[in-house]
């Protein structure tokens, strides 16, 4: 029974789309408010899944976020299709971004994406191909969830 | 008087009803369903935005506010406007017009509210000054984004700018002064506000921040426009001398407050942005609990399209209002009627603050617990994949995906759908 208990779903995302930017971690954050989680831990998901989402956006040619959601703990996964990150330790740092000035007037590439998603995780696991694409893991307890 | 989440000024009428769908699809909480043949508000999700008192096309949704008759009860009657009153009556009435004939049908008193306005956006400004973060913070003037917020973004309720709005300012300053300068007890003394929207209510029945309203009710304007039109009709003469011994002095800074961007348009030293309309302001929170925007200092939402001049219950042609309202802005200029140092002293003696912080109010999950929560959202996903996905509302929910949620909370069924059932058949 336990393992039934596991809600799964998953949304595509389109490198480029930016008329959509946030419109998956907005569907995640109602999905986990739904669910009961506390206020702070949808928080915490709600922004690390919009800088995961911006990332394929902005980088990517494609990519997949999987949510699943266990009584235990929120997990996010994004898979992308694309250019992948040739320093992972570089872009784990502040302020790092590679991204295009027409990015920057939009409002983002402040470099702060990276960051902000392992600083809002519990654990956070990041690989990355260069050429192929990058792969991300993020978990979130619900410790706080005490229903 | 703590607030009691579940207190409505939007109610339906029965006999009016026709059970279409209307303003079960415009209600942006999907508060409403329709079943056995009429619309039901659910109190839990229910905003008091008035989206479906503008769409009913039967009239049959209406709004609760104070009776001009119910002052009776009241010694001495004030009235503080909405700034949006001064954009009601075409483009030669003044606002001293408005006010004087305000006088006459009944008012013992009539306060102009811009230079309270204009007192609140340097509230606002010292506040901002003082508290670097977190960062946006929200005004709390419409009673509707507090409501959405402590609803659909409990976390943001610590971003909502704890300083009270200028119509209970204003209240709290005359309820001060005015049974001394009166000699008369403060229950006798009705202090009711002039409104362009239904909300304004409920803030008063059920404050969200204070323990109670320092306002006894709120007239819709609508309720109150022909009688003030009627005696402005009959004062040509009057309005010459009101024109050329203008008794009140109008606040710049303050006139405009009933515009979006009007709160913010005097600030100095802060960026702040305004936005509004229901959804537009939604789709801006949404950002917010994403972590962005955090450049901006403040985040003015009104849920009235432009803003309280959008208002459900006032009257004008909303554009004409605006425009009208435009040109006093235009007139009055830059002009300050608030000394800083009357503000600042206010201020720091927590006279314009909120009682108490905004509080967030649950909205019923799926299930408490935990596991069950899980299972009814997978089933909840099953159901939706049977569904038409033609959001027609015949079943009696705004959509289907709205009708599979009701269907896993045990609210409805799966034969509600006209489609499924044909199917079956």
């Amino acid at each position: 029974m336990a393992g039934d208990a596991v809600f799964r779903q998953e949304f595509p995302v389109k490198g480029g789309d930016f008329a959509k930017a946030g419109a998956v971690a907005c569907r995640i954050k109602d999905l986990l408010k739904e669910l009961g989680l506390d206020a702070p831990i949808v928080r915490r998901a709600a922004i690390a899944s919009y800088e995961a989402e911006m990332n394929v956006i902005m980088y990517a040619w494609e990519g997949r976020v999987k949510l699943a959601v266990s009584p235990g703990e929120v997990r996010i996964t994004v898979d992308d299709k694309g250019p992948g990150i040739p320093d992972v330790d570089l872009a784990m740092t502040e302020g790092y971004s590679t991204a295009t000035p027409e990015m920057r007037e939009l409002g983002f590439g402040a470099g702060m994406g990276l960051p902000n998603i392992r600083k809002n995780a519990d654990a956070f696991r990041i690989e990355s191909w260069a050429g192929r694409g990058t792969h991300l893991e993020i978990t979130i307890h619900t410790n706080g969830h005490q229903l | 008087m703590k607030e009691t989440p579940h207190y409505h000024a939007i109610h339906i009428t029965k006999d009016k009803c026709v059970g279409c769908v209307h303003c079960m699809t415009v209600c942006p909480t999907k508060a409403i369903r329709v079943k056995d043949g009429k619309a039901r508000i659910i109190d839990e999700y229910c905003i008091d935005c008035g989206e479906c008192l503008r769409f009913c096309p039967y009239d049959a949704v209406h709004s609760h506010t104070t009776s001009f008759a119910a002052l009776d009860a009241f010694a001495y009657k004030v009235a503080i406007p909405s700034t949006v009153i001064y954009g009601q009556f075409g483009s030669t009435t003044l606002p001293n017009e408005i006010l004087s004939a305000l006088r006459r049908i009944g008012f013992d008193e009539v306060y102009d509210p811009s230079a309270i306005c204009e007192l609140n956006t340097a509230a606002i400004e010292e506040y901002l000054n003082e508290h670097p973060q977190p960062r946006p913070f929200i005004t709390s003037t419409c009673p509707v984004v507090v409501r959405l917020i402590q609803r659909r973004y409990p976390a943001l309720c610590r971003q909502i700018l704890p300083i009270e709005p200028p119509r209970e300012i204003a209240a709290k300053i005359l309820r001060a002064i005015l049974p001394k300068a009166l000699h008369l007890p403060p229950e006798k003394i009705g202090i009711i506000h002039l409104t362009p929207c239904p909300a304004k209510m409920v803030s008063i029945n059920s404050p969200a921040t204070l323990e109670k309203s320092y306002l006894d009710g709120a007239i819709s304007i609508r309720d109150i426009y022909p009688q003030v039109l009627n005696s402005l009709r009959k004062s040509q003469d009057d309005a010459l001398m009101r024109h050329l011994f203008p008794e009140t002095l109008f606040s710049g800074i303050g006139m405009g407050w009933s515009l979006s961007g009007g709160e913010t348009r005097g600030f100095k030293n802060h960026r702040a942005v305004a936005v509004s309309g229901v959804q537009d302001t939604m789709r801006v929170l949404d950002q917010v609990e994403a972590g962005l925007l955090q450049d901006i200092d403040l985040l003015e939402c009104t849920v009235c399209p432009d803003g309280c001049v959008g208002g459900p219950l006032q009257v004008e042609n909303r554009f004409l209002a605006k425009s009208r309202i435009l040109q006093l802005v235009d007139a009055a200029g830059d002009r300050a009627v608030i000394d800083h140092k009357d503000m600042s002293r206010l201020y720091h003696k927590n006279f314009l603050s909120f009682d108490h912080p905004v509080a967030p109010v649950e909205t019923p999950p799926l299930d408490r617990d935990p596991v069950r929560a899980i299972l009814k959202a997978k089933r909840r996903e099953k159901l939706i994949a049977k569904l038409p996905r033609k959001d027609c509302g015949a079943c009696g929910a705004p959509d289907c995906r709205t009708l599979a949620d009701d269907i896993v909370r045990g609210l409805a069924r799966l034969a509600d759908c006209p489609f499924v059932e044909k199917e079956k058949r």
